[in-house]
């Protein structure tokens, strides 16, 4: 009995095994049976030739309804030979995981834009994104400007850098006028900013509010300045400019009360934009995406201005600080679409100006094929009065020395793991700095 | 001869209608599995056409990663919700197995939790441990506690804290089970106990809960291999942290593969977990027949 149950359980794999063959060799044949009339009609459509569609699809990570559905609506009604479509994925693991399948396995996946240099990277040692320097009839130096040479990867451009990407202290204009306080200078140092916090804190009223993609800025900033690593391969993660910038956060949290402390902000998971366009916090660290809710005066209502200072160097002596910016939005043709010469036609279409509907969401074009006048307007459209001019155009508008972050991803969490316990007290900063370096060279070994 | 052949065909047939289901475990859950076994000894990653078999360097590696073994003592605080939250649940199917009033009402009240949506539990737990005016911590100072633990904001409490949202969550489906469990238990064995002297706990622990062991046994079992498993209320309410106290071994493997991408890393750390699940059934399996009354 008990043998022919075995035979029987043994047969019925066997047999599930070859249904699956049988169903695996039949969508083969599907498959070659239906690619032949579509390369054909791909390579007519690359030809221009006949009247038959490409089919592009474009993935990037702002929502369709914040700008790329009007860039794409404009390119499809001006390229009825080329249609492009936008795909959404979420700037997180989940989503870039979605999206590296999709160009690994080869899916609708034409164009798609990074956000950081780390994830392009890794696109890039996967063999999915197409090296555009080798493109002759654009050259990515001259268009978009010195800081996308930071986007070079063993020396070549993988993706086009499209839009300027800037990070600073958002300032409640009017908070600062009742505290007698100006504008800060641009080389304003975190000291002056820990004072600034202390004056303008009130009942319900934080001094500052950091927003989780601006938290590390300094950090990264005097990073990229100092190097990872010293002359020997060191870890430079314990370097005395990170000791004095994450006291003095330490402090803001527990000594003055100017910021939430760490845990809370975790833990309640703050809306730090919200709060700051409500005015329950004078002076907001983050990034250009801001402008996206405080232009929408109809759901988030403030009758403030705003005003704009840098984000600090940790001493007013620091030589080499890097400020956070430089050019982000990382444009990509994927190396295994069979659409690649449509799909570079659109890049370059949208980097030289095809983007500029998404300026009124804060994305500036980084080309200079586009007048940053006319990104300027769209991006002020309607809310002239509600921005401190003077500060928006030598912050928002000025240039800084740039840099584009490459720590491996492993490297920033590990970091985060060891201020965090910093900041929940349950590590002295000594330690914090010795276990940040140690990770450091773990990783790096 | 002629029922043999009937016997067959019949047997032919069932075996067509399991074959979808066949099917699907196989390509989705047999094929990957033993693929991920093979992927231990490469140093994929994902998304990289360069692959290197590394024999058995990913498993030196985990032997010697600090992280590794803080997932595993993170795990084990994580079980301990397991029994904790059968034990709960046992008192609470007693008392709802009882005449009380509204016990429709109540059952349903604690069965709740288990359906409703992991990360709406999640934000909800959040706003209850928030730490300087959530109402639990609220009610901890009124009642003159001046410093009451962060909970989740601190590193020390938050994997104890998952844990009462865990047994919270698990209490529900365990007081059912319980319940259906309770109704099986004779009178005849109470009212005999009674007569002998028997006082209430006696009867409860000395007759009532060895006669649910069957279920008590079902539950640990299923219960342990589930919270091993199961990440998702930890990824909705901490993501792991703070400073990485929350990151349990399935946690670990999650982030490996999906965040740095080291599949074969991670296919070596979630084969640990693999065994480990395996040693823990097959010793309860073994350590049934000494409480176990079927």
């Amino acid at each position: 009995m008990r043998k022919s149950k075995w035979w029987m359980a043994s047969m019925s794999v066997v047999l599930t095994a070859g249904l699956l063959a049988g169903c695996g060799s039949n969508g083969d044949a599907k498959e070659g049976g239906a690619s032949s009339p579509s390369g054909s009609s791909e390579s007519s459509g690359n030809s221009g030739s006949s009247g038959s569609k490409t089919k592009l699809t474009l993935w990037g990570a702002v929502p369709a309804e914040a700008g790329p559905q009007a860039v794409i609506d404009a390119w499809n009604s001006e390229n009825p030979d080329i249609e492009v479509e936008y795909l959404r994925y979420v700037n997180d693991d989940g989503g870039n995981l979605k999206l590296d399948t999709a160009l690994m396995t080869g899916q609708d996946a034409d164009l798609f834009i990074s956000y950081s240099l780390t994830r392009l990277q890794k696109r890039v040692d996967a063999g999915v994104a197409l090296d555009l320097s080798a493109k002759a009839d654009y050259d990515i130096d001259a268009q978009m400007g010195p800081d996308a040479a930071l986007w070079k990867i063993d020396g070549k451009y993988y993706g086009m850098p499209t839009k300027k990407n800037m990070s600073f202290i958002w300032l409640n204009k009017q908070m600062l006028d009742d505290a007698g306080l100006p504008v800060p200078p641009l080389d304003w140092t975190w000291d002056d900013l820990k004072a600034y916090a202390v004056k303008l804190k009130k009942d319900n009223v934080y001094g500052l509010l950091q927003h989780d993609s601006s938290y590390t800025a300094t950090l990264d900033g005097t990073i990229a300045g100092l190097g990872d690593t010293n002359a020997e391969g060191k870890s430079n993660f314990n370097n005395e400019l990170w000791k004095s910038h994450l006291q003095t956060l330490h402090d803001m949290m527990f000594v003055d009360k100017s910021t939430p402390e760490y845990g809370e902000q975790l833990t309640s998971k703050m809306p730090v934009d919200t709060m700051f366009l409500k005015g329950e916090a004078a002076m907001l660290s983050a990034g250009e995406f801001i402008f996206r809710n405080a232009n929408n005066l109809a759901e988030f209502p403030h009758d403030f201005q705003i005003a704009f200072a840098t984000v600090p160097r940790v001493t007013a002596d620091q030589k080499d600080f890097k400020y956070p910016g430089g050019l982000g939005d990382a444009l990509s043709v994927n190396a295994k679409s069979k659409n690649q010469d449509a799909a570079w036609k659109f890049a370059k279409w949208y980097a030289d100006g095809g983007m500029l509907p998404m300026a009124s969401g804060g994305r500036l074009p980084s080309s200079k094929s586009v007048s940053s006048d006319e990104a300027i307007k769209l991006l002020l459209q309607g809310v002239e009065n509600m921005y401190d001019v003077d500060s928006l155009n030598k912050v928002v508008f000025g240039s800084f020395e740039s840099f584009q972050l490459s720590i491996p991803q492993q490297v920033i969490d590990a970091r985060k793991e060891e201020y965090e316990k910093y900041f929940l007290n349950k590590q002295d900063l000594d330690t914090t700095l010795a276990n940040m370096a140690k990770r450091h060279e773990e990783f790096i070994k | 001869m002629k029922r043999h052949s009937w016997m067959r065909k019949q047997q032919w047939a069932g075996y067509a209608f399991i074959l979808p289901n066949m099917v699907g475990i196989l390509l989705f859950f047999i094929i990957p599995a033993l693929f991920s076994f093979g992927l231990m000894f490469t140093n994929y990653q994902f998304a990289n056409p360069n692959v290197s078999f590394t024999g058995l360097d990913n498993l030196k590696r985990m032997f010697q990663d600090d992280q590794f073994y803080r997932a595993i003592k993170h795990t084990g605080i994580f079980l301990l919700s397991v029994p904790v939250s059968l034990v709960l649940a046992f008192l609470v199917a007693l008392v709802l197995n009882r005449s009380v009033y509204l016990k429709g009402l109540l059952r349903g009240m604690f069965f709740l939790p288990y359906i409703s949506s992991g990360v709406a539990v999640a934000f909800v737990w959040m706003l209850l441990f928030q730490p300087s005016h959530g109402p639990i911590n609220e009610a901890l100072r009124w009642i003159g506690i001046a410093s009451p633990p962060g909970w989740f904001a601190d590193s020390d409490t938050a994997m104890y804290a998952i844990d009462i949202v865990q047994v919270w969550f698990m209490l529900g489906y365990n007081m059912i089970i319980y319940l259906a469990a309770l109704q099986e238990v004779s009178a005849e064995q109470m009212e005999a106990a009674t007569i002998d002297g028997a006082g209430k706990g006696t009867i409860t622990w000395k007759i009532v809960w060895p006669l649910v062991s069957p279920t008590t046994f079902l539950l640990l079992v299923t219960g342990l291999i589930m919270t091993m498993k199961s990440f998702a209320i930890i990824q909705a309410i901490t993501q792991g942290g703070p400073s990485g106290s929350t990151t349990i071994l399935s946690l670990y493997v999650y982030k490996t593969a999906f965040s740095y991408y080291e599949m074969g890393y991670a296919s070596t750390v979630s084969w640990f977990l693999f065994a480990v699940i395996l040693v823990i059934t097959i010793v309860q399996w073994i350590g049934q027949k000494r409480w176990v009354h079927y």
